[in-house]
This record gives structure tokens, sequence and C-alpha cells, in this order.
């Protein structure tokens, strides 16, 4: 923290404290004053009394020059101590009989005009002395400067209120502004702590990412040796079909087997690529069951054929709220870890079910929660060593073959779902990892709207204008053949440039637009092209498309197309998208 | 002891008598100005005027006259009529008398002495009433004597 200059509000919360001061001061000032004058006055007054009283007590003695009688009366003034000095005068203003506590300080030498002063800290007063109208001289009397400890007396107890508020100002004024200081750097370290959880957040997801590429990574061995045997079953099928070109019935059956193989190759591509897409952690209402249900294809093929798979799934259509890829992401860490523990072959049990957990649990407060477990029949682990199977970076496995992340993972999901993991496992007695996953208490998500059902729509060939844009000179041609079979007229471009070029010349009906392409991708073609014809439909056709890239760059939701496709979903996608 | 061997003394008798009325009520009050009687041989000269300024007027008589209408009445005496003479002839009128020691024994209500260098006097305040005069307390505070 720098020693900053005073912030603007901060400096005007002192000048308000100044001038709360000075107001205070001249406040203070003024009541003293006004309590200054009034007691001088009094004092005045009583003064003045005085010499009134000793005025008609030698009225007489002044008409007939009674020495000894004025000095007994100016006398009897020596008792009272605050009277500095008196004096008895002539008609003409000389001093008869006069009296002086303080010889240094003796009454004038010629009284002056009648009348009561404040002079020095005491009252001064001259009074006539006159019977009937008969002037006979005058009397002077002064009274002692008051007492320093009187006057402090006086104005001690408005001074020291004075000096509380100013202090009681100070006080708060130094607290408001510590605070305002406070509050500043709370401002700072918030936004430092934001733009911290900013960075982790980033981290975080960057770690997810590789965390599910890691997993994948392990699974290539397994997934592509079920490409080959799919490859093996289409390419066998192409050969035999070459062989045997004019056997139709037998023709049409390899043309069958062919098919199912890569319909089977696409479905594991689709779940490979919906996996591995970077997104974002959602938390969102789904059930267990229906996940694990998703990822059957996958496992399968990822495992190999020695390991027997077991589904037990349950079908109570409990809902957990977690993140779905998160969760797919600890099944396939799981599975990998089973498969890893059964090098031999085995069996891999995947199970969910629902629980309750009643009031007591060490861990878990109660309600109803789904519990997914893997288990696996391997080799099991020492007791030691289950102990720390959740610990990030804690791995038996060899250099290469595992970063030691994967249960921690399982374990974070857990948690982080509002559950817990537990790990059961003893030297030859195989493995079973369980997850509790809370219920959801948000409502359940509208149930996922049933995909239009693919009917054989064959176009009715309306004449319209295709023009088809990809990368890949095979698939531009397969479609183009498609397309031209469905009866549309069809124009081809193998890049965005040239598409934009041949834009220039002529607005197709529709556009199908390649998304992974090089020099310039689908989504900024298709910008491109909309600026030239607005409201030009455009559908995508991609084994990876980037769709938050394509909605911004076309706003809206965009038509996409997912690779590889059937001839009868082409057809469909196209009529629907086509202006009526 | 003639007017002119003590000047100052007689110049401070004649202060007091135009000062004594200030301190006397009258019945019936008394309309200024004062009237300041001198009977018989006069001591004064001048004196008694200067001291008067022109709040009293001074008259002289050689016997003392009743309805002259005096205040005040300094009784010198002389040898028509004796001071004893005078005070006899206006006893019982409203009438502050003042007698001097230098002139005679014979007491008025005031009766002035010389008493350590100094003009005083005594008062007979009982004679006082009988002319219905009053005396202040602050003169009667500077009697040397009062008599009730």
């Amino acid at each position: 923290m720098r020693p900053a200059l005073p912030a603007p509000s901060e400096r005007r919360h002192l000048n308000l404290a100044w001038l709360g001061a000075l107001a205070l001061l001249a406040l203070g000032l003024l009541l003293g004053a006004r309590a200054e004058s009034v007691y001088r006055a009094q004092a005045a007054r009583a003064a003045g009394v005085q010499a009134e009283i000793l005025a008609a007590s030698v009225t007489a003695a002044l008409a007939f020059d009674d020495r000894p009688a004025m000095r007994e009366y100016v006398d009897a003034l020596r008792a009272n101590r605050r009277i500095a000095a008196a004096g008895v005068y002539d008609s003409e203003g000389r001093p008869l009989v006069t009296y002086a506590r303080s010889p240094a300080a003796p009454p004038p030498a010629q009284l002056g005009a009648a009348g009561a002063h404040y002079r020095g800290g005491g009252a001064e007063v001259t009074v006539p002395v006159s019977e009937q109208g008969l002037t006979m001289g005058g009397v002077y009397l002064r009274t002692e400067p008051e007492p320093f400890g009187d006057v402090l007396g006086r104005h001690g107890a408005l001074a020291l209120l004075t000096l509380m508020a100013f202090l009681m100002l100070g006080l708060v004024t130094r607290a408001a502004a510590q605070l305002q200081r406070r509050a500043g750097e709370l401002a700072q370290a918030n936004e430092r702590l934001t733009v911290e959880m900013r960075e982790r957040a980033r981290a975080e997801e960057a770690l997810r990412q590789s965390q599910k590429m890691e997993a994948l990574g392990q699974l290539t061995g397994g997934i592509a040796h079920d490409f080959n045997n799919l490859l093996q079953v289409v390419q066998g099928a192409f050969e035999l079909i070459r062989r045997k070109p004019d056997d139709a019935a037998r023709v049409g059956a390899w043309a069958e087997n062919g098919l199912q193989a890569a319909e089977r190759g696409a479905s594991l591509t689709r779940q490979l690529l919906a996996f591995s897409r970077a997104q974002k952690l959602e938390l969102r209402p789904f059930i267990v069951a229906e996940l694990v249900d998703e990822m059957r294809e996958l496992i399968t093929r990822s495992l190999g054929s020695d390991i027997e798979l077991v589904f037990d799934l349950d079908h109570e259509r409990v809902r957990v709220l977690s993140d779905r890829t998160q969760l797919e992401l600890a099944v396939l860490n799981m599975a990998i870890n089973a498969r890893d523990a059964m090098p031999e072959g085995g069996r891999l049990t995947i199970a969910t079910r629902v629980v309750e957990i009643a009031q007591g649990h060490p861990v878990l407060p109660p309600d109803t929660y789904v519990e997914l477990s893997v288990s696996d029949t391997g080799a099991g682990m020492a007791p030691e060593v289950a102990e720390r199977a959740f610990d990030p970076f804690f791995t038996t496995k060899g250099v290469g073959k595992g970063t030691g992340l994967g249960l921690s993972q399982v374990y974070g999901v857990a948690r982080q779902a509002g559950g817990a993991a537990q790990i059961e496992s003893a030297p030859g007695q195989g493995t079973t990892v369980r997850l509790l996953l809370r219920r959801s208490a948000a409502d359940a998500d509208a149930p996922a709207t049933a995909p239009a059902a693919p009917g054989t729509v064959l176009a009715p060939a309306g004449g319209a204008t295709i023009l088809v844009v990809d990368d890949d000179g095979e698939v531009r041609n397969l479609v183009r053949d498609t397309l031209e079979l469905l009866g549309y007229r069809v124009l081809t471009a193998d890049g965005g440039h040239a598409a934009l070029d041949l834009l220039d010349q002529t607005r197709p009906d529709l556009v199908l637009m390649d998304f992974a392409m090089p020099n310039m991708n689908g989504a900024e073609a298709a910008g491109l092209a909309r600026q030239k014809w607005s409201g030009l439909p455009i559908i995508f056709a991609s084994g990876y498309a980037d769709t938050a890239a394509v909605e911004s760059a076309l706003g809206g939701q965009p038509v996409i197309l997912r690779k590889p496709f059937e001839m009868d979903e082409l057809a469909r996608v196209v009529a629907e998208a086509l202006p009526a | 002891m003639g007017a002119a061997a003590q000047p100052l003394e007689y110049a401070v008798k004649a202060a007091f008598l135009t000062k004594f009325a200030a301190f006397v009520s009258w019945p019936g009050g008394a309309a200024p100005p004062v009237r300041i009687c001198v009977v018989g041989d006069d001591p004064f000269g001048t004196a008694l005027e200067a001291a008067a300024g022109g709040a009293a007027v001074v008259r002289r008589m050689t016997v003392a006259d009743r309805g002259a209408g005096c205040h005040v009445l300094y009784a010198a005496g002389s040898s028509r009529q004796s001071v004893a003479q005078t005070l006899a002839a206006v006893r019982g009128a409203p009438v502050l008398t003042v007698t001097d020691a230098a002139r005679g024994p014979a007491r008025g209500v005031i009766h002035f002495v010389v008493f350590q260098d100094r003009v005083r006097f005594h008062i007979d305040a009982g004679q006082a009433a009988q002319g219905g005069l009053t005396i202040s307390s602050k003169l009667l505070a500077l009697g040397l004597s009062v008599k009730r």
C-alpha cells in the first residue's frame, strides 16, 4: 500500500472537518465573549452600588468637611478585599480622603466625569455626591482585577467543552478517514482477488481440458483397434462388391454390413468429439444412469475384448447436479483404471443405484444420493495405496502411463456434486470406486426434445441451386453427386475465397459449408457471404464445428449438419433450409 | 476676635450655613431658594454670599423677625439684641437656629465650636422638633453631640 494522497472524497471530509472546527471555535469565542461582557456589566454594576453606598454615607461629612468621618467611611472599605482603591473628592474634584490597597495604584489626583468603566480587569466607578440638588463632591471606587483563577473558573467550563468537542471532531474525522482508506484498500484487494479468481478459473479450465485429453490418450489404443475392426468390415464389404458387382442380392447384404460398420464408427467419433470439445464447467441436473448408458458404446469400444462389461443401471430417474462432461470423464477415468488393473482380462461392472443417507453419516448430510460404482476383478490395492489413491499426482503406473490425476478428478467431481467418493479394495480382491452424488434440489430439466424421426425424405427436386464448399475433393464430389441425385443444381468451391468469387457472379439458393478449412474457416466465409447476400441460407457440414464462432459470425442459431451424415439426413436438412 | 482675624474660620462657617438646609426638612417643605438670615453683627462679610452662590438668599437684620421667612438663622448677637434674646424671639418657629461658641454660650439647634482646629458643631434635635424641623440622620452623625 503506497501512502497515496487522500482521495478526493477524503479531502472533502477533511475540509468539512476543518469548517466544523472553525465554526466550533467561533461559537466558543462568541459565547465566551458574551459571558465576559455580561460578567463585566455585572461587576461594574456591583462596583457602582458600592460607590453609591459610599457616596450616601459621606454626603454630610463631605458637606461639612469632616475628614475623620470620611476617613472612617473609606476605611470601612478595607474589609472588602475586592476594592483596590477608593477616594472622596470635593466639588472641585480634589481628593480629600483616599485609600489604595496597593500604593502603586492610587486613586486619581483629579476626579473624572461620573460613570462606570471596566478597565484592566477591574471596574472603575465615579459617582457624584449630592443632597437635595446640592452637589458636595464625588467618590471614586476601583475594584481589584479578577484573579486569574476566577477567570479560569468562569470560562473553564466552556473552554473545556469546546476542547472536548474539538477532540471528538478530530477523532471522528480520523476514524472516518481511516474507514475510507480501509474501504479503498478492501476494494483493491477485492479487485486483485477477482483477477486471481479469473486466472484460476482459466487455469482450471485448461486443466480440465488437459485431463480429458489425457483420458482420451489413454483410450487411443483401444479406439484405434476398434476403428481398425470397423474399417476392416467396410473395406472387406467394398472389396467383395468390386469382385462380384453383379450378384445383386449379396451386394446388398455386403453394402448393409459396410454401412452398419460405418454407422458404428460415426457414433463413436461423435461421442469422442463431443467429449473432447472445450466447454465451460456447467452445473445442470441430469440422470446418471442415462449418462452412463449414452457412454456404453465409447466404453465398450475403448476397453478391448478381453474385458467383460456389465452395466447395472437404475431406472429411478433421480437427478444430480453436476457437469456432464466432468462426470463422463470421471466414468472414463474409473474405466481406464479398471482396465489397467486387469491386463489379463476380467469383468468390469458399472452400476448406479439410489441410496438414502441417514443422519449420522461422517461426511454427508442426510438426503437421497445416487451411487455410481465401478468395480473390477483386477489385482486390487494394498490399504496404504488405496488410502492415497485420491491424492493428486499419486500413481502406481509407470512413467508415461498416467499422470496420477485420474482419481483425483473423480474425487473432485463427487465433492462438487455435493457428495463423496470412496474406494474399496484389497490385494487380489479387485477394486470398487463409489461415487455418491447428492440429489439435485433444482427442478428437473424439461425432457430433451426428441430428435425429429428421420423419415426417408427424398426432396422433391425444385431445381434449386446449391453451392457446396469443402476443401476435401472426395467429400465435395460425394455431396455434389448426392444432391444432383436428389434433383438439385450444384455449384462447388474448394475453399472460402473460391466460394466468395463465385458468389460475386451468382446468388445460389443455399450454401452448404464445411467448417474446418485452411486459410478461411467456414464461419468467416459465411460472414463474408452474408455481407454479399443478406439472408442467404447457409448450412454448416462439419464433424467439429465451433458453434460459438458460427453463432457470432452469423447471429442466431446456425443449422449444423454433423459429419458423417446419411443421404436422407442431408436431403431433409437441405429441404428444410431452402426458402419455401 | 474680629472677622478679619479669622477669615478662614468664617468662610468655613459660611459654607456650612449654606449646606445645612440640604439635611433639614421644614414642615410643609421649604420653597427654594433657601433664605439665610444673619441677625446682629455680621462676621462674614462677603463670604456668605460667596458660599451661597445662587442657591440661597442672604438677609441681614439687626433684630429677629418671625415674619421674615428665614429658613436658617445665624444669631450673631449685637448690642440691640443678644443671642439669647434672638433665640427667644423665634422659639417655636420653623427656623433652623445656628449659634456660635465664639459669640456666646447660648445654643440654638446648631452650635458651632472649633474642635481640634476644625469647625464642628453640636446639634439640639429637641429644640429643632419644637420648631417642627426634622434633621437628617446624616447630619446628626456629624454632630459633636446631639441633644434629643
